[in-house]
């Protein structure tokens, strides 16, 4: 099950990753392992999207005022 | 019976009393009225002959109790006027207290308040004369002092984030907005999560239960982003979302919130405050989360950059390294050029020196036997030997004889 926190995260990554090897003066080794890096998350999203679920849950609000969720399903 | 008024020119004077639950025919002496039986006999007959009644007029003198909650006012036209009163319980629903001399319509039962013997019309309903007056009203003055404290100021929006992993909804658990809603998130990113807060969104109370879900959402702190609305629905289904809980609990929230009100004409008060106004639930759905393509083309695009990136930087790398070797390879020609030179140089000086050169040009130098070079006259010894060396050898020679010459000043050797 993708982690849905994971893509927003991920993106913003590679799109560090990609600015900073279009921008910054690296050593090879560096950009190299950024390239790296940047792959692996490309892997990963491209893997969420394919296989993504929507998942609908309810807030609950406890009578101690604490909050949770549970699974919902539409009627 | 003896009839009190037998003889009498007068017409007996006859009346309906209350018996019970009956009226029967009241004889005059019989029972009389009080203030009291009198006023519920006329509010019987009033409420009995008229059924609820349309009313329109002008409002003047409007007064709403703060304790009870109810409004009392007069409704006139240019001739008469009729006291009215609304019970806090419909009062409650109205958007906005009328303003003074406004024309109204109104729905209600005439009555009698009997206490006072007034003559009054219960309100059960009011509204503005022409269309949604009131509406308007409350909006207006609600607008006004939101935007007097900066609520609605374009700065204060805030951008929404491009790919939200956690959307929150505030509406109705079994309204088709959700439906709408779930479904353009579940076609275009089913990988986002979404958390439902119910609210019941219309009715009494909705506004308070929309703005308690917001805030529960919020502090919660699950979402990117806030959805709330509900589907199209008559001004006055509509109406939580113009009210002032709302407003306040969209302004206070801190993940950004669209509002997605069913309707496309009229905006509410939600919408101004939201950080974006969606006009369906289904467009606030698919502003909120990307297109499934939209992404994919998104992270190829990064794909390329990032190998165009990398290609370029590697590429960077193999031209230096290729420079570097041409630059050593040029520094090592240059040293041996240099050396060579150097050498050539030093073998001409040498050469310059040397005294086979001077031998070469025809000079020769006469050599003692003990091989030391003969400088002077006074090295000779007049009939002795002597070799002299030329450039390709020594010759052996006889000193005749010697003769000193005198050095000229200027002559350098």
């Amino acid at each position: 099950m993708a982690d849905s926190g994971a893509i927003e995260k991920r993106i913003s990554r590679l799109e560090q990753i990609v600015a900073r090897l279009e921008r910054e003066e690296l050593e090879l080794d560096e950009a190299l392992s950024l390239f790296e890096e940047g792959i692996g998350h490309l892997r990963e999203v491209r893997g969420m999207l394919r296989d993504a679920e929507l998942r609908v849950e309810r807030l609950i609000e406890e009578v101690d005022g604490s909050l949770s969720t549970e699974p919902f399903h539409e009627e | 019976m003896r009839d009190f008024f037998e003889g009498n020119a007068r017409p007996p004077r006859r009346a309906f009393v209350r018996q019970g639950s009956t009226w029967s025919l009241q004889t005059a002496g019989q029972q009389d009225y009080t203030p009291s039986t009198l006023n519920a006999y006329a509010r019987n007959i009033i409420e009995g002959s008229f059924p609820p009644i349309f009313v329109r007029g002008e409002v003047t003198g409007w007064k709403r109790y703060a304790s009870s909650g109810h409004c009392y006012f007069t409704l006139r036209d240019r001739n008469a006027q009729v006291r009215c009163v609304m019970f806090s319980r419909d009062a409650a629903r109205l958007p906005a207290d009328p303003e003074e001399g406004m024309e109204v319509r109104v729905f209600g039962t005439l009555t009698l308040y009997e206490r006072r013997g007034d003559f009054q019309l219960g309100v059960r309903e009011l509204e503005a004369g022409s269309g949604d007056g009131l509406w308007r009203l409350a909006f207006e003055k609600l607008r006004r002092r939101l935007e007097a404290e900066g609520l609605l100021a374009p700065e204060r929006k805030r951008p929404l984030p491009a790919h939200p992993s956690t959307i929150g909804v505030v509406t109705s658990a079994a309204g088709a907005a959700l439906h709408d809603i779930l479904h353009v998130v579940r076609r275009r990113a089913p990988w986002t999560r979404v958390v439902l807060a119910p609210a019941r969104v219309q009715g009494e109370g909705a506004a308070w239960d929309i703005a308690r879900a917001i805030a529960r959402l919020d502090r919660a702190g699950l979402c990117d982003i806030i959805i709330v609305g509900r589907g199209g629905g008559s001004i006055e289904d509509l109406w939580a979302f113009n009210e002032e809980p709302v407003a306040r609990a969209i302004a206070a929230c801190s993940a950004p919130v669209i509002s997605a009100v069913g309707h496309e004409v009229d905006v509410t008060i939600a919408d101004l405050v939201a950080d974006y106004r969606a006009p369906t639930p289904s467009a606030a759905a698919e502003r909120a989360v990307p297109d499934h393509a939209s992404l994919s083309r998104e992270t190829d695009a990064l794909r390329t950059r990032m190998l165009r990136a990398v290609d370029w930087r590697v590429g960077a790398a193999r031209d230096s390294i290729d420079g570097a070797a041409e630059a050593l390879e040029q520094g090592i020609r240059d040293l041996i050029d240099g050396r060579r030179e150097r050498v050539q140089r030093c073998a001409e000086m040498l050469d310059a020196l040397s005294p086979l050169a001077a031998l070469r040009r025809g000079y020769a130098v006469p050599l003692g036997s003990n091989g030391r070079i003969l400088r002077s006259v006074g090295d000779f010894e007049p009939g002795g030997e002597f070799g002299l060396r030329v450039v390709d050898g020594i010759v052996q020679c006889n000193a005749a004889a010697v003769r000193t010459i005198e050095l000229p000043e200027a002559t350098n050797g």
